[in-house]
């Protein structure tokens, strides 16, 4: 037998001029896995963790229209849109008591999935939810400074008003911040209609957030101080 | 050493010499190789842990870790997530104490300010107050209870402890408390003198006593000698043309030294309208007063008492010859001697010419200013000085307008040296069955020859309440955890008497409790009750102090912080007949050139009581700019005479008392005075400061075991030989150099750096300061609309007291970096104070320059990142960005003002580290914590900035004048610091900078700084001026 059957057929010889194309396209690859692999579109939007107590926006916000700054109440004063005390849950929600009564106005006092809030009112141990919108610890991101100027909780979190379970719809990247602090005309309505997610607008966004942004005065900044110190 | 006069300025003797290791220093932007490595780590291992550090990071890089929240159950009422709260209280440092205002991030104290409406405070603080934050987030605070039975220590909790006292106390009850000593530390606190009583009634042969290594007993010594009673003195420098302190730092060390330097830098400011002050500081040591004096004689300690005669002889005599009526403002009713006190000498025998051309002309300017000048004597001096100091202003009609005086709180009492001899004594003679010591650090602080620590073995009981365990803890049968003063309720009364409520800000953090919860507990003499609610005992002495106050004062009172008008009153007073006979008495020798030592608290550390504080530790001191370390202080004469050089390890003994210690250099010091700080030398304060159990060196040498009790304060007749041996001394001084070329060119340059001139000068040429320069624009200056920021600090004010540097540690997360780091030029304090000397090496005036990140218009370093990592922002500032930097340093190189800082190392890593997580809680969380590889430096606190516009925006209104304000700025009790929006019309800032004094640093680069400084102005008396 001859040793021929083990190299590699002459015309292949070919091949290795298309070697450097391979290379590049390759680096092509490599390069494109990476930006679009490792972009915030990627990685964080449709970010949607199971929470402790399956607690439904959809519901809540969607259908019984509890306006958003029933239970976020400090969106308007602090850079944080707390998330509620238990005892806000507890409004609504109260279990029975040691005798077995219940109060009138209590709704499904006796819900398993309500079990976790029950507990926390009981022994006063927060209840921990899982963090769906997360900034990095270098970018200060201040609530109060936007719904205060016109830019609906819509705009970043989307139609919370829609979800079962919350999920991040935005990729809450610099790029994406910078773009409506650059033009944020698109995204302002009225104050009135921040909290109200199903907002139809009467007229062209661009005409109304130009109104409003002349009547506030405002001017976004695009400085790195504004958002990193 | 040559000797070199003028008015050059220099910054150390290293600099006026021009040693060679001066001028390499010069020559380097950064003073070691960068490649360096901190000491204790091999390479090796170096690699191990960054190979390490990388493979972690790439595992958790895929997305960040995912985070939760843990909402309140029931949200406190009050509490918005996030916004921070502001609550007041007072802080108490050796029994005088000062309102604060105290910022609390979601229930985490994070930062210190004075408290504007405190009549002490008036919104500024002293560096010990900014750094009692990271003091209650010290992981070396004792967290447990330790008892010493059988030569064992078993860890306690405190139902153990309430068991055993509960026996101990009853059997102590039984003997009418006979063998019980209690031993306290100084406060003011009206609920310990009230439970003292209480314990007095219950155990009526108990002996209460209190020890401060560092008293003011002096003072409370010298009324007495005085009047006939103990008075405590108040001085208003607001009323005072004249001021002239002998050994006195009334600025620096003194429990009232934020309102002096409030009132005192209100009359520094040539275009305020209101008359401009002048002071004298006759003094051995540097103080912080002598420093802004505009005229200063560095004498010896021990020859205070003679030039205090001398100056009293010749103001009788003037007043002698001035009619009574004759005084600057006419009205003042001076009462001249009866008889003019007689010097068993001429005082040209024993003071040198200048010396006496002094003393007159100082005699002469109070006597023509008399009813508004003020003679001031020190801690440090005999009782008798005191009260020939009462009865000059008694003579020269200050007393009532510039000094008056109160009654003394607590006025009966043992003086503190006398209390730590009769303790000791008692010990050694068996009487003491209980010793109770609550705070202080006797074993540590008492003067050697009591041997405190010999004695207190004899009790057969000690136990000792403090919040770390300490030299004294361990020694003691029981050592007892003591909550930090923002953990637990607590009162107190500040120098003037102002009733202060603290309140706890968190929850004791490692099962400490207060000082007035224990001694409740025990003064009942019935079983004591586990953890008395600090609370109820201090409102039960509100109550019984106010009794007509009105229901709703308590809360007035929390919320405040204090009682309005419940200073103490003042009281009239004349000194008593017998005075003269008993200060003529006293002998009157001239010192001679015997060696002194003198003793006196250190600027960063106190008396040993901060000592594990690193912020302060790492606080260069305001004049030797020394950090972590201490040195025996020579001035550039006495070391020339001894042959001995900066650095140098020497051995001071006297009467068989010894301590080796290293040798700092520093102009100033009087001729023959050794300077010791105390506060050093800890052998079991932590991890910080040094603890010899756990293998960590003390940092510095205790000076205490060479102090006498007969001498706490100054000691003549020593003896100081060179061990051959020597101390590598990390200071800041020659670090971030500002230079052209060359050390010559230094000279002249710093005049252009720190402008000065005098009241006349001044007066003649307003704008002294200005210099003109050539500014050619070479690009358009952009135009933005809103705010743009600047700030103004006059020199005239600025005391260089160091408030400033840690209030900016603090609020700015930034970190320390150890003595190693510090010697190769890496601190990391955005904010410096350049300190200056200029004139002659013995007698050199200094000024204080503070030096922050000017945030110039055309910023050279801007110009030179690579990667934009910094950018101007719209409104003037220039902001850096920590996540664009790649640390090349050339933003560094290009700053005219060296004012970036580089994180050579991960400095914050070791709170990661469990056990020191603790520190964790200190970080204020609007600012990014930096690390390894990152430039930073001062942002204008733009945190502050940004928070601020923004409720104001949400408000709907224009910012106001003065809403942000700067750390640095908060903290100043001189006001020295405004900062502000420059294009807003009449804005604080704006007239500052208007004014014709002032002037931009290095403005002919034509940077354009944001920062303008006023030029110092200083008032020296013509008499004087013409031979200097």
């Amino acid at each position: 037998m001859s040793s021929k059957r083990f190299h590699f057929p002459a015309w292949t010889n070919r091949l290795t001029r298309l070697l450097p194309i391979l290379g590049g396209v390759s680096l092509l690859y490599a390069v494109t896995i990476l930006a679009f692999g490792a972009s915030p579109e990627t990685t964080d939007v449709s970010y949607a963790p199971k929470q402790p107590v399956p607690f439904s926006h959809k519901l809540h916000a969607g259908q019984l229209k509890l306006d958003c700054r029933y239970c976020h109440t400090t969106v308007e004063e602090s850079a944080h849109a707390a998330i509620p005390p238990t005892a806000t849950c507890n409004n609504c929600h109260n279990p029975a008591d040691a005798n077995g009564s219940v109060a009138t106005v209590s709704v499904h006092p006796n819900s398993a999935k309500l079990l976790k809030v029950f507990e926390s009112q009981a022994t006063g141990e927060p209840i921990k939810w899982e963090r769906v919108h997360d900034l990095p610890d270098y970018a200060c991101f201040n609530h109060s400074a936007h719904v205060t100027r016109g830019v609906s909780c819509v705009s970043c979190h989307g139609r919370v008003d829609q979800m079962e379970i919350v999920q991040q719809v935005e990729p809450l990247s610099m790029a994406w911040c910078l773009e409506c602090h650059r033009q944020p005309e698109r995204h302002l309505r009225p104050l009135d209609r921040i909290a109200q997610l199903d907002w139809v607008p009467e007229e062209q966004l661009e005409v109304i957030g130009a109104r409003i942004r002349d009547e506030l005065g405002l001017d976004p900044s695009t400085n790195c101080s504004t958002c990193h110190r | 050493m040559s000797r070199e006069t003028g008015t050059t300025y220099w910054r150390s003797l290293h600099e006026l010499q021009g040693t060679p290791q001066f001028e390499e220093m010069l020559h380097r932007e950064f003073p070691e190789a960068a490649s360096e490595l901190p000491e204790g780590i091999s390479r090796r291992r170096w690699l191990q842990l960054m190979g390490a550090s990388l493979l972690l990071g790439g595992v958790s890089g895929c997305r960040w870790e995912a985070e939760q929240f843990a909402p309140f159950a029931v949200r406190p009422p009050n509490r918005t997530p996030g916004v921070p709260q502001r609550f007041a209280t007072s802080h108490e440092v050796g029994g005088g104490s000062r309102g604060l205002l105290v910022t609390c991030y979601d229930g985490r104290p994070t930062k210190v300010e004075g408290n504007p409406d405190d009549p002490l405070s008036c919104g500024g603080t002293d560096a010990y107050d900014q750094a009692a934050i990271l003091n209650l987030y010290d992981p070396d605070r004792s967290d447990s209870l330790v008892e010493e039975r059988g030569g064992q220590r078993f860890t306690r909790d405190w139902s153990d402890f309430d068991r055993f006292a509960s026996q101990q106390f009853a059997n102590l009850k039984q003997r009418n408390g006979k063998g019980l000593f209690l031993l306290s530390e100084a406060t003011s606190s009206p609920t310990f003198h009230r439970l003292l009583v209480e314990l007095q009634e219950h155990y009526p042969e108990a002996v209460c006593l209190e020890y401060e290594s560092v008293s003011r007993d002096n003072e409370r010594r010298g009324s007495q000698l005085a009047f006939g009673r103990t008075l405590r003195t108040h001085y208003d420098l607001d009323h005072a043309r004249v001021v002239a302190c002998l050994d006195a730092d009334p600025l620096g060390m003194h429990p009232a030294a934020t309102r002096h330097t409030r009132d005192w830098a209100a009359h520094r400011d040539p275009d305020s309208g209101s008359f401009f002050n002048r002071v004298y500081a006759v003094e051995s040591q540097l103080s912080i007063t002598g420093s802004q004096a505009d005229h200063r004689l560095p004498v010896q300690s021990s020859s205070i008492r003679l030039i205090t005669a001398i100056l009293e002889a010749l103001i009788s005599k003037q007043l002698g010859d001035f009619p009574p009526e004759a005084g600057r403002s006419g009205h003042r009713d001076t009462r001249a001697p009866q008889s003019a006190p007689r010097l068993p000498f001429s005082p040209d025998v024993v003071l040198s010419p200048d010396a006496l051309q002094f003393v007159e002309a100082l005699a002469d300017d109070l006597v023509r200013s008399r009813g508004e000048s003020l003679l001031i004597a020190g801690h440090t001096q005999p009782a008798d000085v005191h009260a020939r100091v009462h009865r000059i202003n008694e003579w020269l009609g200050n007393t009532g307008t510039t000094v008056r005086y109160t009654a003394e709180p607590d006025a009966g009492r043992l003086s503190h040296r006398a209390a730590i001899d009769f303790v000791c004594t008692e010990l050694r003679d068996g009487n003491v069955d209980t010793l109770l010591m609550i705070g202080g650090n006797p074993v540590y602080d008492a003067p050697s020859e009591v041997r405190f620590a010999d004695a207190l073995q004899q009790a057969q009981t000690s136990i000792h309440l403090s919040a770390y365990r300490d030299e004294t803890s361990e020694l003691c049968t029981w050592h007892l955890p003591r909550a930090h003063a923002f953990e637990v309720w607590g009162d107190t009364r500040s120098h003037n008497g102002t009733y202060s409520v603290s309140q706890p800000l968190i929850e004791p953090l490692l099962a400490g409790r207060s000082s007035l919860q224990l001694l409740a507990a025990l003064s009942t003499g019935d079983p004591p009750a586990s953890g008395v609610p600090g609370e109820r005992l201090v409102q039960d002495t509100f109550h019984s102090l106010f009794p007509e106050s009105s229901g709703r004062a308590w809360d007035t009172t929390l919320q405040d912080g204090f009682l309005a008008d419940s200073a103490l009153e003042s009281v009239a007073v004349s000194t008593v007949s017998a005075l003269q006979v008993t200060v003529d008495a006293i002998p009157l020798t001239p010192s001679g050139r015997s060696l002194e030592v003198v003793f006196s608290p250190s600027r960063s550390v106190y008396d040993g009581r901060f000592a594990n504080n690193a912020w302060l530790q790492e606080l260069p001191e305001p004049l030797s700019k020394l950090t972590w370390d201490n040195a025996a202080i020579l001035s550039p004469a006495t070391a020339c005479e001894f042959g001995i050089d900066h650095g140098d390890v020497v051995t001071i003994e006297s009467n068989g008392r010894s301590i080796e210690i290293p040798v700092y250099v520093l102009p100033g010091q009087a001729e023959n005075s050794i300077g010791l700080p105390l506060g050093y030398g800890r052998t079991a304060a932590g991890t910080v400061a040094g603890h010899v159990g756990r293998d960590v060196e003390p940092v510095g040498v205790n000076v205490s075991t060479f102090r006498s009790i007969d001498h706490m304060y100054f000691e003549s007749g020593v003896t100081i030989t060179p061990t051959g041996r020597r101390h590598d001394l990390a200071t800041t001084q020659e670090h971030f150099a500002i230079d052209r070329v060359g050390l010559e060119e230094i000279s002249g340059r710093v005049g252009a750096l720190v402008r000065q001139g005098t009241v006349s000068e001044y007066a003649e040429h307003p704008d002294f300061a200005h210099h003109e320069h050539p500014e050619i624009p070479l690009w358009e200056q952009p135009e933005h609309d809103g705010p743009q920021w600047g700030m103004s600090i006059d020199l005239s004010k600025c005391i260089g007291c160091n408030a400033c540097v840690v209030a900016c540690q603090s609020e700015n997360n930034i970190p320390v970096v150890g003595k190693e780091q510090v010697l190769k030029g890496r601190e990391m304090h955005w904010l410096r104070l350049d300190r200056y000397f200029t004139g002659d090496m013995d007698e050199p005036e200094v000024v204080q320059q503070p030096v922050a990140c000017h945030h110039c218009e055309n910023a050279p370093c801007e110009q030179v990142c690579p990667v934009a990592a910094t950018v101007h922002s719209d409104d003037g500032l220039n902001d850096m960005v920590y996540n664009r930097c790649i640390g090349t340093r050339y933003c560094a190189n290009n700053c005219p003002y060296k004012v970036r800082r580089f994180n050579f190392f991960d400095y914050q890593l070791p709170v990661v580290q469990p056990e020191q997580s603790l520190k964790q809680l200190a970080f204020n969380p609007e600012v990014t914590v930096r690390s390894r590889g990152v430039m930073e430096k001062c942002t204008y606190c733009v945190q502050r900035i940004r928070n601020t516009s923004i409720i104001a925006d949400n408000d709907r209104r224009p910012l106001e004048d003065g809403e942000v304000q700067t750390a640095c700025q908060q903290s100043c009790p001189a006001q020295a610091i405004t900062f502000g929006d420059l294009k807003l019309a009449g804005s604080r800032v704006a007239t500052e900078q208007s004014k014709p004094r002032a002037y931009g640093m290095l403005d002919e680069l034509n940077v354009k700084p944001r920062t303008k400084y006023l030029a110092r102005i200083h008032n020296p008396n013509p008499a004087l001026e013409a031979t200097t």
